[in-house]
């Protein structure tokens, strides 16, 4: 066997690897394209995420390690900071209280005159929806995908498109459900479409997320509709999220487009609650709505107008004559089989409108009623034989 | 192609220790595998991937989210051709695509585009200075989140934050001294590719 210089068994495959290895990337290339445009991803339907439950399941348990120090640092920071300020805290909690006790009794007092309200108008009201509590173990925050895992799955009856909500507001929805694990799609994704509406206003609009931390308001008609810190809340439109949950606040940004200024970002992101709501079927159904008395057993009929009488002897001729034109419409084509004709009677043209008065004199005197009585149509000439 | 103060680890000696200057374990250093520069640093950016993206928030600021695969699609082609890279590559890419949501195969092909435009380009990069060497990581990293738009507006219809894209590619750039540490590990150390 030779050895040194006459050894060169790489030397002929420097040129046919580099094409060799572009060949090989080619085809990972193509790989990559045909998953790429076989993943529909904007629908953001459950088939589009079902193949990626076994490997949530499988990539959170790192992170749940990981997050397990985590976690255990910020409870024992939050223990010493709850010791070293008790005092201070125990003193802010107390005029809190203070303050918030005749807010209580108010919110009792109107929450019975509004239950009450909803009987009587036989409102069709939401059901109170169940909630699950998770925690979150890893995020994805980048500018083109916000997503993140959650500790709770299809194990605790979460489900696909399940909405997502912290203490200040709306989270995102659950795209992906493994076992113990779900993946929530952030109101800041770029495929997040969130309809909205302005608490102050009522106007309807559609959050956009496009990656960063403040999503787009679009479709916003009307000049005076959002205003700077107007509230945003979820407006319930389509079905997927219930109406009413806190968002955020209106800000417009420097591009002059209004923006979001989200609740749910106002402090991390560590416990989440996951409401088990599924849009409109978990509504009433109509057993539990029939249940419900009927407004006219509880109300007492409306009072009716008196009837005057010159006005009901008006209404009484006008009906005869309009049931007598009627008989005349009726009969034209046997007028001439039936041995008596009906009167026709031929109403005087009134104007609709009363006439102006003429002079200052006239208009000094007091106004008369017009006789206004319903316009009953001239009878058509009828053949003369 | 030495950053200043950068020598690097064979050189230096760690700790002050004596250079082994044995002429077999010289030239049994310089037989490197897979192992040493493919599959070892995939694991590493698999796991820095997975640790950054940890839900923590220290002081309210979110943890940076590089795309660390990059900095191997980067070096890779530079250190020398490979059959088994582009293959890890395309697992990389996948990984992230499963595990920060993105659409199948979205990753991958960015990574593959850089690994493609390198090592064609690669006989003009080895033997630069490494201000040259960066210079021209800035352009495949404008390349490769140029083409990340695109693709995201293909996806979903929508051009997403510009200054997120910054942001992210920024703290990218930040691990440019792991590629300098790559080729000045890998390039010219096995005798075979010399």
């Amino acid at each position: 066997m030779a050895y040194g210089d006459n050894n060169k068994h790489f030397e002929h495959l420097k040129l046919p690897m580099t094409w060799a290895v572009m060949g090989i990337v080619g085809v990972v290339c193509v790989g990559a394209a045909l998953l790429f445009l076989g993943d529909h991803r904007e629908e953001v339907e459950p088939a589009s995420f079902a193949n990626r439950a076994g490997f949530d399941g499988v990539a959170s348990l790192p992170d749940k390690a990981l997050s397990l120090p985590v976690h255990a640092v910020g409870d024992g920071t939050n223990w010493l900071d709850d010791y070293l300020f008790a005092v201070r805290e125990n003193r802010v909690l107390k005029r809190k209280v203070a303050e918030l006790s005749q807010y209580r009794d108010l919110y009792t007092e109107e929450k019975d005159i509004n239950a009450r309200y909803e009987k009587l108008l036989n409102l069709r009201t939401e059901p109170a929806v169940e909630a699950v509590t998770a925690r979150s173990v890893a995020v994805s925050r980048g500018p083109f995908a916000n997503n993140r895992l959650i500790n709770a799955g299809s194990s605790k009856k979460i489900t696909f498109g399940n909405p997502v909500i912290t203490e200040h507001g709306l989270v995102g929805r659950v795209i992906g459900v493994s076992p113990d694990v779900s993946r929530v799609l952030m109101v800041t994704d770029v495929t997040s479409n969130v309809p909205v509406m302005i608490l102050r206003s009522d106007a309807r609009a559609m959050m956009r997320g496009d990656g960063g931390g403040y999503p787009k308001l679009d479709f916003v008609r009307g000049k005076e509709s959002v205003k700077v810190g107007d509230q945003i809340l979820s407006s319930g439109d389509g079905g997927i999220f219930p109406r009413g949950l806190p968002v955020g606040e209106a800000v417009k940004g420097v591009d002059g487009v209004w923006r979001v200024r989200l609740y749910s970002n106002r402090s991390a992101i560590d416990f989440v609650k996951v409401l088990l709501f599924k849009d409109f079927s978990q509504l009433p159904n109509a057993d539990t709505l029939l249940r419900t008395p009927a407004v006219s057993d509880v109300l007492p009929p409306p009072a009716l107008p008196p009837v005057q009488a010159a006005q009901s002897s008006a209404s009484s001729s006008s009906a005869s004559s309009g049931a007598a034109s009627s008989a005349t419409g009726s009969s034209a084509g046997a007028a001439s089989a039936s041995p008596v004709k009906p009167p026709v009677v031929k109403p005087k043209p009134k104007p609709v409108m009363p006439r102006p008065a003429a002079t200052s004199a006239s208009s000094a005197a007091p106004a008369v009623e017009p006789d206004l009585k319903p316009f009953v149509p001239p009878a058509a000439p009828t053949g003369q034989n | 192609m030495k950053m200043p103060g950068m020598l690097g680890m064979r050189k230096r000696g760690i700790a002050g220790m004596a250079i082994n200057r044995g002429v077999r374990s010289g030239m049994a250093s310089k037989i490197i595998g897979p192992w040493d520069w493919i599959i070892a640093p995939a694991l590493i950016s698999l796991a820095l991937t997975i640790v950054l993206a940890t839900a923590f928030q220290p002081f309210g600021f979110y943890l940076p989210e590089p795309v660390s695969p990059f900095i191997l699609a980067f070096a890779w082609p530079l250190i020398r051709p490979s059959y088994i890279a582009p293959f890890v590559l395309g697992a990389l890419g996948m990984f992230l695509d499963f595990f920060w949501g993105a659409p199948l195969g979205f990753w991958t092909l960015g990574l593959m585009l850089v690994y493609a435009s390198l090592i064609t380009a690669r006989t003009f990069i080895i033997g630069q200075e490494w201000i040259v060497v960066f210079g021209i990581f800035l352009l495949a990293e404008l390349a490769f989140f140029g083409l990340c738009i695109l693709l995201t507006t293909i996806d979903t219809g929508f051009v997403p934050r510009i200054w997120g894209v910054v942001e992210q590619a920024f703290a990218t750039m930040l691990l440019f001294p792991v590629v300098l540490y790559l080729l000045e590990k890998y390039v010219h150390t096995d005798v075979r590719f010399q």
